[in-house]
């Protein structure tokens, strides 16, 4: 958009100071005020000419409690100081000293902020281990396998460890065991190699995760039907 | 906390002046002077008093970080702070709107009715043309908001006051979008001219 046409400019200032410009137009504008100052004095006019629409509202008192946060945000390095305060305290004329400190509880807050505002990409995974079912009983076969989750519990990523080649007429199958209630199953996987399973919720009540021996194609029933081969518990 | 219903603008440019430089007791002072105009400014576009409060916070702590940038030949210091609370307050709102659990309580009534606020707004607030009290821009602005048509009037009032985006004007005045949109942008643009020739006769 072109911002140095003067109406389409003073346009979009009047629309900013009236508050109606929204979304990716107001995050534009934004990003251009400080570096144009035609920008800035035409939305600071529009300001004005709106203002005295302000006149007719009344103040209400913040609670005390708006005043004390706000202290402990900007200031947490002193103890409050009241608005009524005694002033010429000697260290108080050192502003360079507040402004470094001002700055500091700013970057805080910034850096806060910032990391509040991002979706937690940062937590580790949880790694849980199969490892081989030496309870499988007759007819299975050992295997053992690494399941790595993104803490979100929407992706998962298996790894087989030791697992033996299966016959063309038999699968492994990946299941979620809940607590309580029946397996989920997340789909077969390769005892060759790795696989990734995207799903939500693969936390969500999750104790631990299993692999059975299927027939090729899948459990046909949605429940295991072989013998579980590989067992890991969820411990987070 | 006593709240002074005009504060002096010249006052507190020098308390944003000084508040610039980092000085608390600068901002103490214009918080005292100033947060309550500023808490009515955030309430008539948030009406929950616990999510203003925290905008309010919000408010003060960009004055104490951007007070430099005030600039007291554009504007006066009541026209700085009361335009970073109404975008403190529409950018609060619409953020929480964009979250899909989030239920608007602004543009609903007790009962749910979509047009209660309005009738409310219509009923129980003073309108512009009304409301507007002594100062001379205050009876400029008067005068041109009577110059607009009906519509263009009520659409940009709705906006200001409640921070309503045009979307939501053109839905509580169940008007279509570009209706809405174009009573604004005239509504605007006839209020300056008018503005600017009252200004040219004076």
């Amino acid at each position: 958009m072109d911002y140095s046409r003067p109406e389409l400019a003073d346009r979009l200032a009047a629309e900013y100071a009236l508050g109606t410009l929204a979304g990716p137009a107001k995050r534009r504008f934004e990003a251009l005020l400080p570096a144009h100052p035609a920008l800035r004095d035409a939305v600071a006019a529009w300001q004005v000419r709106l203002q005295p629409l302000s006149q007719q509202i009344a103040p209400v008192t913040p609670s005390p409690q708006v005043w004390q946060r706000l202290q402990a945000r900007l200031f947490a390095d002193a103890a409050p100081a009241s608005a009524s305060a005694p002033r010429d305290a000697p260290w108080w004329q050192r502003l360079a000293l507040w402004q470094g400190l001002s700055g500091l509880a700013l970057a805080g807050v910034v850096g806060l902020g910032v990391l509040l505002a991002q979706p937690q990409p940062t937590q580790p995974p949880v790694v849980v281990v199969l490892a081989a079912n030496a309870d499988a009983g007759p007819g299975a076969v050992p295997a053992s396998f690494v399941v790595s989750l993104n803490a979100d519990g929407r992706s998962l990523v298996l790894k087989p460890v030791n697992a033996p080649a299966l016959q063309a007429t038999q699968a492994f199958e990946l299941w979620a065991v809940p607590k309580d209630g029946a397996p989920r199953s997340l789909g077969l996987v390769s005892g060759s190699q790795g696989a990734t399973v995207l799903r939500t919720g693969l936390l969500s009540g999750t104790a631990a995760f299993a692999v059975s021996l299927e027939p090729a194609g899948g459990s046909p029933t949605g429940a295991p039907t072989g013998p579980i081969v590989s067992l890991g518990k969820l411990q987070i | 906390m006593s709240l002074p219903s005009s504060p002096e603008p010249a006052e507190l440019a020098q308390l944003l002046s000084r508040v610039a430089l980092g000085d608390r007791q600068a901002f103490a002072r214009l918080y005292e002077r100033t947060a309550g105009l500023m808490l009515g400014i955030v309430l008539r576009i948030d009406r929950n008093r616990a999510t203003a409060e925290d905008i309010l916070q919000e408010v003060y702590v960009k004055v104490w970080r951007s007070a430099g940038s005030f600039d007291a030949r554009m504007s006066q210091p009541v026209t700085w702070l009361g335009s970073i609370a109404r975008h403190s307050a529409i950018d609060s709102l619409r953020r929480r709107q964009a979250q899909p659990s989030t239920v608007s309580t602004s543009v609903q009534g007790s009962d749910g009715d979509e047009r209660d606020l309005l009738q409310d707004f219509v009923a129980n607030e003073p309108g512009p043309a009304e409301a507007l009290a002594q100062t001379h821009e205050a009876r400029a602005l008067r005068d041109c908001l009577r110059v607009l048509s009906g519509p263009q009037s009520q659409a940009v009032s709705l906006a200001f006051y409640q921070g309503l985006s045009y979307a939501e004007v053109a839905s509580h005045l169940s008007q279509p979008l570009g209706t809405v949109k174009s009573w604004v942008r005239r509504g605007l643009q006839a209020l300056k001219g008018c503005l600017e020739g009252n200004a040219g006769r004076a």
